[in-house]
């Protein structure tokens, strides 16, 4: 990079160090559809959907449960904390924890446990592969599944993405140096993953050491994990908006440093799950309703938005919960005969809607 | 605050008053009326024929038919200067003052003493605003005074020359709320001074709040005439927009008209910002869709075009940012868009569209040599008369021969020649800016099917209009600006007239 040309778009407030976001128009036109969804569960932070045996499970904290049985009890619990959850093609489930192991829940590897290493410490996502091997994302090579606030403000890019056979636990990296990967998909020849800071989707050849090349960029918001249904429909979730202000602060390398070490996570400008909670959260309180719609003085820090893309990962279609939605922080979405489920991580819900129709 | 309207003879009435532009009613058998001491809210669309009713009245149109009667007495107005004599003064969006010179030389211009002594001059422009409870230094040179004080100085020099009627064409327009707040208080008062005020405005909650009647035009023809308590906004807007007209030309996509699907996303503006004229806008324009843009005039549409086609530059401190397929682009000039593909079929057609002395065949040439795949200074004859030949054939240019003057031809086959200017530099998005303006209805109908031609064949296109049908009829998408923002977005099946105008006025 040329540093004076760095200097002079910092001054002029252009290229690299414009603050201009994506507008939510055309596919991200903005709507109710999440916040109109019937709720399912309502469970503390769930996290990721997956299909199994057992039909749609969910993610909460350390427990698995089944979505069709909402108050049934939990269909396994851990240790410690669920960061990814994968369903495979045998019925089972891979499990992703905090600390880094894989546990695999039923099917053919059912009970076996890759022990953590120092290269996975904060798996983000899972996928199965071709030949029955497992895609895992590592969000981060220095900050756990809990502190991503943090690798965000750290500008961090030391995320990968490896091959894993359950069997033996041997593991292949197949890309690194990306921006905090946490949605994983396989196709054909190659993998394509949503970085999350670089707001993109990258796709880089199943063969390891393969250049990235993007697919979809200039996000609106942070994606998330990715999955495709049985109709070959394409799933995008994208668990908080991007705002100026925050765009703004992640280039203000002395103020962010000090914000990271002087004030409490909570507080931060920074995206969040779920905004509006804490009252001394900044420019977070007041708006006016128009239209029925709240209009907030300051744009929310979160949101909640699943993109439909089509087979060339290009959106077609979108469903919201608005400043005043309570689908906030929509970290995982999967479809299955027709209708769509997605949990809202921020206000703790699993919800689910037809999308019969949705740019179809 | 209103004041109960006198019962007494009007100040002004109008009666039959119709203008016609070489047989096209502008207005139509108009009747108004203006008590002393009223204000009187003028309102509708774009080209409702507001502008005209106080072009007449302001000296600066004569009317074809009707009459004009102040205080009870027909009156001929013959020019500006006879309706300043008559009492009549104009307070325009744009201020009509000298710039270079000073705010007491501009009240008293046209109007000066025979031995003319400057300090004179200041003393007394000193005490007309000291009267008017105005904060105008009288030496200040005009163009170093804000909006609002330009206005004030129109205004002194209206109350100056004894003015009964104040004619206000919309003078909010570019105020901050502060100031717009202050404008009221100086209404007001002229009120209690019993002048009668005209006051136009697209801003329906300042029509309501400060006047005392309303009229609404519609399509060149009066409406309704009214007492303000008895509108609401959204009986305001019904009245404005409930055109029953030309429903066969322009059918809306709820009827029947099949919606492109959006292709790839061609151009994506964010946070775009010009002074106070564009201010933080963000949209995105896809392939193979029309992408209408409607708002009112002064709502940044034809800047955010003229930014984005490289015409006007956007701020250059944090003036956002424009990506074409991806890509930042920040065009220097209207020829480094072109080379990109991008060009802007220009409202004005008269001073930027054309060159109307050189004929057909020279001005389409002209977007060739300035596009791309141009051969620099090597221009050809033949490729030219080839070139003026197809287009013409093409796009039904209706002239003698390619040879023949642009300034001989009909508006609509001018902005045929502007459109084809345009699209022989084989652009990937196209915006049109006002591309039916002054344009017979036959050649509309074809300047359309050019349009969702062009999208059919997968171009990106932009069409700017300030004519509702013609957005509803048009658009496969729907964006709709306000005061320099996109502030809406809505598909053809859920827009309607009230749904538009409601987002454009709110």
């Amino acid at each position: 990079m040329n540093p004076f040309k760095n200097a002079v778009d910092r001054w002029l407030g252009r290229g690299d160090a414009s603050i201009a976001m994506p507008p939510m128009d055309g596919a991200f036109r903005p709507n109710d559809l999440l916040d109109s969804a019937p709720p399912i569960i309502e469970t503390p932070a769930p996290d990721c959907l997956a299909v199994t045996s057992q039909g749609v499970v969910v993610s909460s904290q350390r427990s698995l449960f089944s979505v069709d049985q909402p108050r049934g009890a939990p269909l396994a619990s851990f240790d410690v904390e669920i960061s990814a959850l994968a369903g495979l093609p045998d019925g089972g489930a891979a499990v992703g924890l905090i600390d880094g192991r894989i546990v695999f829940v039923g099917g053919e590897h059912g009970g076996r446990t890759i022990g953590a290493s120092p290269e996975l410490t904060c798996i983000t996502a899972l996928a199965p592969a071709r030949g029955g091997a497992l895609l895992v994302a590592n969000g981060s090579a220095s900050n756990g599944p809990a502190a991503w606030k943090r690798d965000l403000m750290e500008k961090n890019a030391s995320g990968s993405v490896w091959r894993i056979e359950p069997a033996g636990g041997a593991r292949k990296q197949l890309a690194g140096n990306l921006a905090y990967p946490y949605g994983l998909i396989e196709e054909a020849n190659s993998v394509v993953v949503s970085e999350s800071w670089r707001s993109a989707l990258t796709q880089f050849s199943s063969d390891a050491g393969g250049r990235g090349e993007p697919v979809l960029e200039n996000l609106p918001a942070y994606p998330s994990r990715l999955s495709r249904g049985a109709d070959d429909a394409i799933w995008l979730a994208l668990f908080a908006p991007r705002r100026q202000l925050v765009e703004f602060v992640l280039r203000e390398d002395r103020y962010r440093r000090r914000m990271i070490a002087e004030v409490d996570a909570d507080y931060w400008i920074a995206p969040c799950l779920r905004a509006g909670r804490a009252p001394l959260a900044p420019t977070q309180q007041g708006g006016v309703t128009q239209f029925g719609l709240l209009k907030p003085w300051s744009p929310s820090w979160s949101y909640g938005l699943v993109a439909r893309l089509d087979r060339a990962y290009r959106p077609i279609a979108s469903l919201h919960s608005r400043a005043n939605g309570r689908r906030h922080g929509v970290t995982s979405c999967i479809s299955l005969y027709g209708r769509l489920f997605f949990c809202a991580k921020g206000d703790g819900v699993v919800a689910s809607r037809a999308y019969e129709g949705l740019a179809s | 605050m209103t004041v109960a309207p006198l019962a007494e003879t009007p100040l002004l009435t109008m009666k039959n008053v119709t203008k016609e532009y070489r047989g096209v009613a502008a207005l139509k058998d108009i009747d108004f009326d203006l008590r002393r001491g009223e204000v009187h809210a003028l309102l509708g669309e774009n080209g409702a024929g507001k502008s005209t009713l106080v072009k007449i009245l302001s000296g600066a149109v004569t009317p074809t038919r009707g009459e004009v009667s102040l205080e009870g007495q027909r009156i001929q107005i013959a020019g500006p200067a006879d309706a300043r004599r008559h009492g009549i003064a104009m307070v325009y969006q744009e201020t009509s003052l000298v710039p270079s010179l000073s705010v007491a030389q501009n009240l008293y211009l046209g109007d000066e003493k025979f031995f003319n002594r400057l300090r004179g001059t200041y003393i007394e422009a000193q005490q007309l605003f000291q009267s008017l409870n105005f904060p105008v230094d009288p030496t200040a040179i005009v163009q170093s005074l804000g909006t609002a004080k330009r206005q004030m100085v129109e205004i002194a020099r209206a109350v100056r020359l004894k003015a009964k009627i104040i004619i206000f064409d919309e003078p909010t327009a570019t105020l901050t709320p502060e100031e717009k707040h202050y404008l009221f208080a100086l209404i007001d008062r002229l009120r209690k001074e019993r002048v009668s005020v005209i006051f136009i405005s697209h801003a329906l909650e300042e029509a309501l709040e400060i006047s005392d009647r309303i009229t609404i035009l519609r399509d060149g023809a009066h409406v309704v005439t009214g007492d303000a308590k008895t509108f609401s906004r959204e009986t305001i807007i019904r009245h404005m927009v409930g055109r029953s007209l030309s429903n066969e030309l322009y059918g809306r996509a709820a009827d029947g008209r099949t919606v492109r699907r959006a292709g790839e996303k061609i151009l994506s503006v964010q946070n775009l910002s010009m002074q106070n004229v564009v201010r933080n806008t963000s949209f995105s324009i896809f392939a193979g869709q029309i992408t209408g843009i409607f708002g009112l005039v002064g709502s940044g549409r034809t800047e955010t075009a003229k930014i984005i086609a490289g015409v006007t530059k956007r701020d250059f401190f944090h003036g956002g940012e424009v990506r074409l397929e991806g890509r930042p682009a920040r065009y220097r000039t209207p020829r480094d868009a072109v080379s990109d593909g991008v060009v802007y079929v220009t409202e004005d057609r008269k001073s930027e569209g054309l060159f109307e002395t050189m004929s057909v065949a020279e001005n389409i040439y002209v977007g060739q040599i300035s596009s791309a795949g141009s051969h620099g200074v090597m221009t050809s004859m033949s490729e030219m008369r080839e070139l003026a030949a197809s287009w013409t054939k093409k796009i039904n240019v209706k002239t003698l021969n390619s040879d023949a003057r642009v300034i001989e031809l009909s508006g609509g086959n001018q902005q045929k020649v502007v459109i084809a200017k345009a699209l022989v530099q084989k652009p990937k998005l196209v915006i049109f800016d006002e591309p039916t303006r002054g344009v017979d209805v036959g050649a509309i109908a074809e300047i359309h099917n050019l349009i969702a031609t062009l999208a059919d064949d997968g171009l990106a296109v932009i069409v700017i209009s300030s004519y509702l049908p013609e957005i509803l009829s048009l658009s496969d998408r729907i964006l709709v600006s306000r005061q320099g923002r996109i502030v809406e977005e809505l598909s053809p099946g859920e827009a309607t007239s009230e749904s538009v105008m409601f987002a454009a006025v709110y």
